[in-house]
């Protein structure tokens, strides 16, 4: 099998201006551990992980200082998930960012693999390279989780 | 020593210096190789750079300020300044001018007995989390905080490096602080809470509702080990009695901040390792590597040189010599680091204190004006102190930003004014009463 065939169309994706909000939903929504970044061209910019929408959530100074998490009330603390609201994915996106690990269409499973271990990303795009970044064209995305589903099925 | 090695150890000093003021490089390899380049010259020696506490490093302020921040990492874990900060708060009625007062108060207390950056990192976070509850701009607090941590970090001889290498060079006592040093720096506390009514009530607006939120925090779950607060108190309560009963009990403070780490760590059962977590490694090796570099300046006689020209003009004159160790060192200490301005001028004063004819104070007043100068002139700009430096970078990652210029216009005003009492305190007190 091929990377092509392997790789989800639907695979849930944003942009970087999309509405953390929006984001977080579909994280929810679509039951998965992370989310496909695309850039202003359409191509593949990062993964965005639900643990990076959680900080977020979490106030600077319980960050710093992680002891004032215990002295806010209940109330308060249930209100965290306003703290999104009027932040996009770009405001949630790690300062460390890496790009997600492309593959090409005709990589094997085991090129793919090889790929999402090296770079410790949940995530492979599976992309078909045209002439020039603009003739790039995203076929779908395939996840660790999916990738390792198929893997057992065939051993069985 | 040679005119060549005096050039020489003049020329690392100048580089040293000036590497450390552009922030280019890290400011501890800075005086590491700036300490290697001196022995490499033989500006210096071996014997000199490590066994003579007057021409090389210091071993009582390392292990002074290596005790207390071993004993400040113990306590900043048991949660007692987050709970002092928000008690104070809900006394406050969440009024913010008063909540603002309350915090400037602890902070400068809190400074007077830790070292002025750990006290804002204890300190800005919770200011964060009240202002959000009272849903006012953060800056106002931050900043009154910093020129408080400043203030108080004078008030004892523990409350700011500047201060431990002065009462090490000088031969002053914590009492000699606590008598000399701590009236001037209460009252500069007070005059601070007058100068933050005139420049931020303004920004202060209450709303009570709001301040209901600050009624529900719940200070008392800041503290999750009792007994390690119950510990770290004590043997805080015991080092401080060790400081002032010096006279009785002759330890120097280095013993006694060691003694008390020493204590803390076996009786509270922490991990050593976790202790030494907090200990500020980076900021020693940089203490020792500028005693090597201005023990050069010794070491080849320059200090002496430049001493002997200012002594006359000291001895003809001790209050103009006075007010400009107070001016000169707060403008100078607005613009550098007070650390290395301190470790490079406390072997000058020294000098020009022993030239001194004996009688009145003997001189030192020159160290209490140097004193006042360096730790007052550090609220002049947003980079005249760490602590400054530190919560500009906290505040930014907070969202909420303060600029350089922000926090500037306002610590000129603090330090003008701050400056001007302290020369009236030290003019009424050492000259015409004294």
């Amino acid at each position: 099998m091929r990377a092509r065939e392997l790789a989800d169309p639907d695979f849930p994706r944003v942009t970087l201006s999309t509405p953390a909000l929006t984001a977080a939903r579909l994280l929810l929504d679509s039951r998965r551990h992370g989310l496909l970044v695309l850039d202003e061209q359409g191509a593949p910019h990062a993964v965005l992980p639900i643990g990076p929408l959680l900080r977020k959530a979490v106030p600077e100074y319980v960050l710093a200082d992680p002891r004032l998490a215990a002295v806010v009330d209940e109330t308060h603390a249930d209100t965290l998930g306003a703290r999104l609201a009027g932040l996009t994915v770009r405001d949630c996106l790690p300062d460390a960012r890496h790009a997600p690990p492309v593959a090409r269409p005709d990589d094997t499973l085991l090129a793919v693999a090889a790929l999402i271990t090296a770079s410790s990303c949940p995530l492979v795009a599976v992309v078909d390279r045209g002439p020039g970044p603009a003739g790039d064209r995203l076929l779908g995305v395939i996840s660790q989780r999916h990738l390792l589903d198929h893997l057992v099925r065939a051993a069985s | 020593m040679s005119d060549w090695h005096a050039w020489a150890a003049v020329a690392v000093f100048v580089i040293v210096y000036a590497l450390i003021v552009s922030e280019r490089l890290g400011r501890t390899a800075v005086a590491l190789a700036g300490a290697g380049a001196v022995l490499l010259l033989h500006a210096t020696d071996d014997q000199a750079a490590f066994f003579d506490e007057r021409t090389g490093v210091d071993w009582n302020v390392l292990f002074l300020l290596f005790g207390m921040m071993v004993i400040v990492g113990v306590l900043s874990q048991t949660g007692v300044f987050e709970y002092l900060a928000i008690w104070a708060a809900k006394q406050s009625r969440g009024r913010p001018f008063r909540v603002l007062t309350m915090m400037v108060v602890l902070t400068a207390v809190a400074s007077a007995l830790l070292d002025n950056v750990t006290t804002v990192l204890l300190v800005v976070p919770v200011t964060l989390l009240i202002c959000e509850r009272l849903g006012l701009p953060p800056a106002p607090f931050l900043i009154a905080e910093v020129f408080a941590s400043n203030i108080g970090g004078a008030a004892t001889l523990v409350g700011d490096p500047p201060n431990i290498i002065i009462a090490s060079r000088a031969g002053l006592t914590f009492n000699d602080f606590l008598v000399n040093v701590l009236p001037i720096a209460a009252l500069l506390v007070v005059a601070l809470v007058g100068l933050c009514r005139m420049l931020f009530s303004s920004a202060l607006g209450y709303d009570a509702e709001r301040a209901a939120g600050v009624m529900a925090l719940r200070e008392r779950d800041a503290i999750r080990d009792p007994t390690l607060l119950g510990q770290g108190l004590a043997v805080l309560a015991l080092v401080i009695a060790g400081f002032v009963l010096h006279p009785v009990l002759g330890y120097p403070p280095s013993v006694v901040a060691l003694v008390g780490a020493g204590l803390l760590v076996a009786v509270s059962r922490t991990v050593p390792a976790d202790a030494m977590k907090e200990v500020e490694w980076s900021t020693l090796a940089f203490f020792a590597g500028l005693f090597v570099v201005v023990g050069a300046l010794v070491e080849t006689g320059v200090i002496d040189s430049i001493a002997r020209g200012l002594t006359a003009g000291a001895a003809s004159n001790e209050l103009g010599a006075a007010a400009i160790f107070l001016g000169g060192s707060a403008v100078l200490s607005g613009v550098v680091d007070n650390i290395p301005y301190v470790a490079t001028v406390a072997p000058i004063t020294e000098q020009i204190v022993a030239g001194l004819p004996r009688g009145r104070d003997s001189g030192h007043v020159l160290w209490w004006a140097l004193t006042l100068g360096a730790d007052l002139g550090g609220n002049a700009t947003a980079v005249g102190a760490s602590a400054n430096v530190v919560v500009l970078g906290l505040a930014a990652r907070a969202g909420t930003p303060i600029s350089f210029w922000q926090f500037t216009r306002h610590g000129l005003i603090v330090t003008a004014t701050t400056v001007a009492i302290a020369a009236v305190y030290l003019y009424l007190r050492y000259f015409a009463f004294g």
